[in-house]
């Protein structure tokens, strides 16, 4: 071996330590929180109150925490399937209004077009806290207060701005003559969006789907606001109404449990919806 | 011999197509006869592919009538229509299989599972693809991918196939021997075939009849050898031809005779001939100009410089008065830049336009 090839052999070596060791360092900065809050929902009730560190339980695991969850409320079985309902939902409907509007809006020509689609975007600038008292009143008439069903539309409707644009991006990005081409096969209206383009736009579809369940998930105002009765409470409400432990002091095993059982459908859904960001889908299309 | 009748396949009656106020294709009349192929071709702009979308039904027609196979299409759905058509990029279903791709169009009009198989295997084995079957279009080459596209016209089985430049995506060489693949599979499947080009030497090699539009209105339509050999106008001869036929200012001087460059050329008579002094152009192709050894007779001209290409050589000269002539010659004479040098003329070979670029007959 030359002294050279040594030299660069040596040089490898150690751009490989630096490499895996900075990846390393960034994986454990995300990974720790997890750590730390998981461990510390299987402390027994007496050792809650502890400083963070070391975060695992000093005198063995126990299940303290979660039967505090379980016996708050309605349960948390309850509580969890409310979230589950209001999150789907949401997700289901702004997916189906999104793929028809972004198609709308990327294919169709008609009056006022682009006017309307600024109007849209254009209610992303409106904080949503303060249209709450409206939106209250609204539903209040509608006769869907306290109802999931109501908390479910305002999710969607805080959701739509952003999916629309999402989809409409998507939808642009999707060749003319792919269209064209189904068209001349004899593919037509719902036919065309579904057997053809649908699955050309689903990585818009997949990301417009993460957002509005991680955002139905973890709403906690509008919850708070428009739920009122205990048994429709969702999973965020349901976390700063366990925290509050007895005299005032802060239960900290309940919120750790309820903050690990809230995170594992977030995980869920974005294992599951991952794959279809897929790059490259559209390779081989045209040209 | 016995004549037999060939069936009108498309037929054009006056169409027309504006958008908004801004007619595009200003009344284009046109009959293709059955199992022909029909190039369309000309600049960019001109309205070839807006015409061949008005066939396939991919875009509205403002005015007139399209009939198929005697059947009135004009506001059918292109699916219905008995087309079917290649894009220029394709337009594979990324997310299908090659055998989902060619399957689809049967898919959607419920052919039977048996059928669709039969066709399938069909059509692949005679564009070569039976083994690509499996892949996405993703994982196909350019020419492959061609194919393909073709494919999924040949199992619709219809009455007329639309091209759209579908070669222009691929390399020289390719294009080529896509070419020649084209018009085997014409002989073939014996098809009627419209093909849209840009290209002139996909034009002349592939149609039975070529169509030259320009502006939304058709210059001439004519088999490759009368366009090339008989154009209607300037426009024509300077379009087809490579390099373009040379066009030059001159003047009518008697019945059959032009002045250029101060030399009296003859050419073919004319039945109805410009009034004598009046502006005319004449046409000659540089391969029907010729070097002429002994500088007698010729028509003077100054060498400004030569292309050599093996075969041939194009030498571009400049005459007298100042105008350019380009001259395809084949043999081994030397040349110099800046060397005078004399031209002759093939006979009959000549041609005369009017003050307009009409052709003078």
């Amino acid at each position: 071996m030359t002294m050279r090839s040594k030299r660069r052999a040596r040089r490898a070596f150690w751009i490989g330590i630096a490499y895996n060791g900075i990846g390393l360092g960034t994986a454990f900065f995300f990974l720790a929180p997890f750590f730390v809050g998981i461990l510390a929902s299987f402390r027994p009730s007496a050792e809650s109150g502890r400083p963070p560190l070391p975060p695992w339980p000093l005198t063995g695991f126990s299940f303290d925490a979660y039967r505090t969850l379980d016996g708050f409320g309605a349960g948390i079985w309850q509580h969890t399937i409310n979230s589950l309902i209001v999150s789907l939902g949401t997700v289901v409907l702004t997916v189906v209004v999104s793929v028809l509007a972004g198609y709308g809006f990327s294919r169709y020509r008609f009056p006022l077009k682009n006017v309307l689609f600024v109007l849209i975007i254009a209610t992303l600038m409106i904080p949503f806290q303060s249209i709450l008292t409206p939106l209250f009143i609204i539903l209040a008439k509608l006769g869907l207060n306290n109802s999931l069903f109501g908390l479910m539309l305002i999710y969607v409707t805080l959701q739509l701005p952003f999916s629309v644009f999402m989809m409409r991006n998507a939808f642009d990005a999707v060749p003319k003559e792919i269209e064209e081409a189904a068209r001349i096969d004899g593919a037509r209206d719902i036919k065309l969006l579904a057997r053809v383009l649908l699955p050309l736009v689903m990585p818009g579809v997949s990301t417009v789907s993460i957002f509005a369940f991680l955002n139905a998930w973890n709403e906690f105002l509008a919850a708070l606001v428009l739920l009122s009765s205990n048994g429709n409470y969702t999973l965020p409400v349901l976390m700063t109404a366990v925290r509050a432990g007895r005299l005032g002091a802060i239960d900290w095993g309940a919120v750790q449990a309820g903050v690990t059982v809230m995170i594992i459908p977030c995980l869920f859904v974005f294992l599951l919806l991952q794959r279809y960001y897929m790059r490259g889908l559209m390779a081989g299309a045209v040209k | 011999m016995t004549i037999v009748p060939t069936a009108a396949s498309v037929v054009l009656a006056d169409i027309r197509k504006s958008f908004g106020s801004l007619e595009v294709i200003h009344g284009i009349d046109l009959s293709v006869t059955e199992g022909e192929f029909v190039v369309f071709v000309g600049p960019s702009g001109c309205g070839k592919s807006t015409l061949l979308r008005m066939i396939a039904g991919l875009e509205e027609v403002t005015e007139g009538e399209i009939t198929i196979k005697g059947r009135d299409v004009t506001d059918l759905d292109p699916s219905e229509r008995g087309i079917a058509m290649v894009f220029q990029s394709y337009a594979l279903y990324p997310h299908m299989s090659v055998r989902e791709n060619l399957a689809f169009s049967l898919k959607m009009s419920r052919t039977s599972v048996a059928e669709i198989d039969r066709r399938v295997a069909q059509a692949s084995a005679v564009l070569k693809i039976d083994h690509l079957l499996d892949r996405r279009p993703g994982q196909l080459s350019g020419g492959q991918r061609q194919r393909v596209a073709i494919g999924r016209a040949i199992v619709r089985k219809p009455d007329v196939f639309l091209f759209d430049e579908p070669l222009s995506n691929l390399d020289a060489e390719l294009r080529v021997s896509m070419r020649i693949e084209l018009a085997r599979l014409h002989r073939e499947l014996g098809n009627t075939m419209i093909y849209v080009t840009h290209d002139q030497t996909e034009a002349m090699t592939l149609a039975d009849r070529i169509v030259i539009l320009r502006d939304g209105r058709i210059e001439q339509v004519g088999t490759p050898r009368q366009i090339y050999e008989d154009p209607a106008n300037t426009f024509v001869a300077g379009f087809i031809g490579s390099p373009r036929m040379n066009l030059l200012r001159g003047r009518w001087v008697g019945p059959g005779r032009v002045r250029v460059s101060g030399v009296e050329i003859d050419v073919p008579l004319s039945v109805a001939a410009p009034p004598e002094g009046s502006e005319v152009e004449y046409g000659i192709r540089p391969e029907h100009v010729e070097i002429d050894r002994n500088a007698r007779s010729g028509m003077p001209a100054t060498v400004e410089f030569s292309e050599y290409l093996g075969g041939t050589r194009y030498i571009y000269t400049r005459l007298t008065d100042g105008q350019n002539l380009t001259v395809e010659d084949r043999t081994d004479i030397a040349i110099e830049n800046g060397q005078s040098i004399s031209l002759s003329r093939h006979a009959g070979k000549s041609l005369a336009f009017d003050g307009n670029g009409g052709r003078i007959r």
